[in-house]
């Protein structure tokens, strides 16, 4: 960090935003004591990857796509499955739809024991790193290592290994775990849930700013339970619609200070995706065990302060632990890995419910499979707007912090959405300026 | 014939194959994998994008051979080697991927390596070997000097094997 002045204005910036999944910048300008500008510059790698998708086989998108990011590969195979499955004409039976529930579930645990107990927890408990953190708190940091792990054995169980699954395919999976396979997952599940629900507990008492979101919420909703690898899309404004209207009722737009495109609701306001969009939006179908720990964590049945944030990812820990147990629990294997997806002429939209929220891919493909178009709608670029809002209300009342404990704030803000910017600059500067 | 290894090694290819010359240290642990073929399983060959892996990935290994791209400002292509392990000086965060550095990682290499320290899961050894990178584009190969020094790498990587004993 540097501090430096120049000719009557400050400037306060921070080089890099630590603990954050990618690359982008940030500037908040300040003049006159009022919050002027707020820029979010974040450079999308979905970008990229709809041009290099152009003119690829139909079958190929599960593991080009999964790419794009190694914290939530498998959402980018499930959102592009189900797009290339829908533009076929083809429906997966229900066993291969709980095997990837399943797979998600361990994606969801990866990402969120990572992101809460190594990249936020320090911002709540005044440490600069989970390393710091590490040195006073050793067994938190070792309990967030357990959750992870029992996650990757998951998703290396499920998926064929931890980071970018090799076991999706359009139509299913090449193979699935047996039954014994799956049960011997059962004791680290059953630890990881006694363990989420500790998180649950302590992150609960975690002091957090005075902060209400007005933003409209937006995620899946499913008849099979709280949203991962399916459902429609409802928001908290009333509206609901399948995926395939999705892009009629979100506008991308340019904005000039980043090559991302900002997503907005018709009515032209912001709205957040991801934890506190799935928690109001599907609280009711949390796991009992969920619920009642969401209700002692005095959630309520909706949470607009987004530090809180934290709160909700660890209760969704918790019911992705219980949901992964209930499917191993039931499971009575499968016909077939997989289903045959011929390719036909035609258009097809999937979207599931990445951890950071809702992810939306559409393909249009020719007679013999080739892609001609390609769409991804990330959760992140979705939640740009938000971020900035948030950080123009935020910065505002706050003023009178010193620039070093405000720009920590202001980082903090930026870590409630766990925004996923792994892209192309490899810097996230912030800076503060004030005149 | 070189002599039976004694002691257990993980070799890591640290990185994302989709990004550019971030993928060259998987590049480099899957040639190095093909070259030893089976070891009797005392040598592990992995490729990981999340540092923190790398907490459970060596454990109960006597040396660690880490390979990730690197910006320190040298010639890309360049092959650098760092002692990590035991009372070797703390990594430096901006050139060995520290959070949002020089990877794309949330939760860079160095500071894996140092919550290892205090947690004492660090190996007894542990040998980063960085090539100096010079691109991170989506959807990139590797640069023609980074792809020019997978060898290299690879070379630098069986020698420190050998200094191991057995390879």
């Amino acid at each position: 960090m540097t501090h430096r002045l120049t000719e009557g204005t400050q400037v306060l910036q921070v080089d890099t935003l630590a603990r954050v999944e990618g690359e982008g910048a940030m500037r908040v300008e300040v003049r006159d004591g009022e919050v002027t500008d707020v820029e979010l510059r974040i450079y999308e790698p979905p970008r990229f990857f709809e041009a290099f998708l152009r003119g690829r086989a139909w079958t190929e998108p599960p593991d080009i796509t999964a790419r794009i990011c190694g914290i939530c590969p498998v959402a980018y195979q499930m959102s592009s499955c189900l797009a290339i499955e829908a533009a076929c004409g083809v429906t997966v039976p229900e066993e291969i739809r709980l095997m990837r529930r399943l797979l998600y579930c361990g994606e969801w645990l990866e990402s969120h024991a990572l992101h809460i107990f190594f990249l936020h927890a320090p911002d709540f408990l005044g440490y600069q790193s989970a390393i710091e953190m590490a040195r006073d708190h050793r067994e938190l940091v070792e309990r967030g290592l357990r959750l992870k792990k029992a996650g990757n054995a998951l998703m290396t169980l499920v998926g064929g290994r931890a980071v970018h699954p090799v076991n999706v395919r359009v139509g299913g999976f090449y193979r699935l775990p047996t039954r014994s396979e799956l049960a011997a997952l059962r004791p680290a599940l059953e630890q990881g849930l006694d363990e989420a629900l500790q998180t649950v507990a302590l992150v609960s008492t975690f002091d957090v700013p005075e902060m209400e979101q007005p933003y409209e919420y937006l995620s899946l909703r499913s008849e099979h339970g709280y949203p991962l690898e399916s459902g429609s899309v409802v928001t908290t404004g009333g509206s609901a619609f399948p995926v395939a209207e999705f892009e009629g009722h979100v506008t991308e737009e340019h904005v000039a200070h980043s090559n991302a495109l900002h997503a907005r609701l018709h009515d032209g306001d912001p709205y957040v995706v991801g934890p506190l969009a799935r928690y109001a939006l599907c609280s009711d179908q949390l796991s009992p065990l969920a619920q009642e720990a969401a209700r002692a964590a005095g959630l309520g049945g909706e949470c607009r302060n987004p530090f809180r944030s934290i709160v909700v990812r660890a209760v969704e820990l918790v019911h992705a632990f219980d949901e992964a147990l209930r499917i191993i629990g039931g499971w009575n294997g499968a016909p077939g890995p997989a289903v045959p997806v011929p390719a036909r002429a035609g258009e097809g939209h999937g979207a599931t419910e990445a951890p950071r929220g809702l992810l939306f891919h559409r393909y249009r493909i020719d007679d013999d499979g080739t892609i001609l178009e390609a769409q991804i709608v990330p959760p992140t670029s979705q939640n740009q707007a938000s971020i900035e809002a948030d950080l123009r209300a935020f910065v505002q009342p706050r003023l009178h912090l010193s620039h070093d404990e405000l720009t920590r704030q202001c980082e903090q803000a930026i870590r409630n959405y766990d925004p996923c910017i792994s892209c192309a600059t490899h810097f996230l500067d912030l800076r503060v300026d004030e005149s | 014939m070189n002599a039976p290894r004694t002691t257990s090694v993980v070799v890591v290819g640290l990185g994302n194959p989709g990004r550019g010359d971030d993928g060259v240290g998987p590049a480099v642990a899957a040639r190095v994998g093909e070259l030893l073929g089976d070891d009797g399983g005392l040598v592990r060959v992995v490729g990981h994008e999340d540092p923190v892996e790398l907490l459970e990935t060596w454990a109960g290994a006597d040396l660690a051979v880490v390979v990730d791209a690197v910006r320190t400002g040298g010639e890309p292509g360049t092959v650098l080697v760092l002692e990590a392990g035991g009372d070797a000086e703390p990594l430096t965060e901006e050139p060995w991927g520290g959070p949002a550095r020089g990877g794309t990682h949330a939760f860079g290499l160095a500071a894996a390596v140092e919550l290892a320290r205090v947690l004492d899961r660090l190996p007894s050894r542990v040998a980063v070997v960085g090539v100096e990178a010079a691109g991170w584009a989506a959807g990139a190969a590797l640069s023609a000097p980074v792809a020019a020094a997978v060898p290299r790498a690879v070379a630098t990587v069986l020698e420190l094997l050998s200094e191991e004993g057995g390879c």
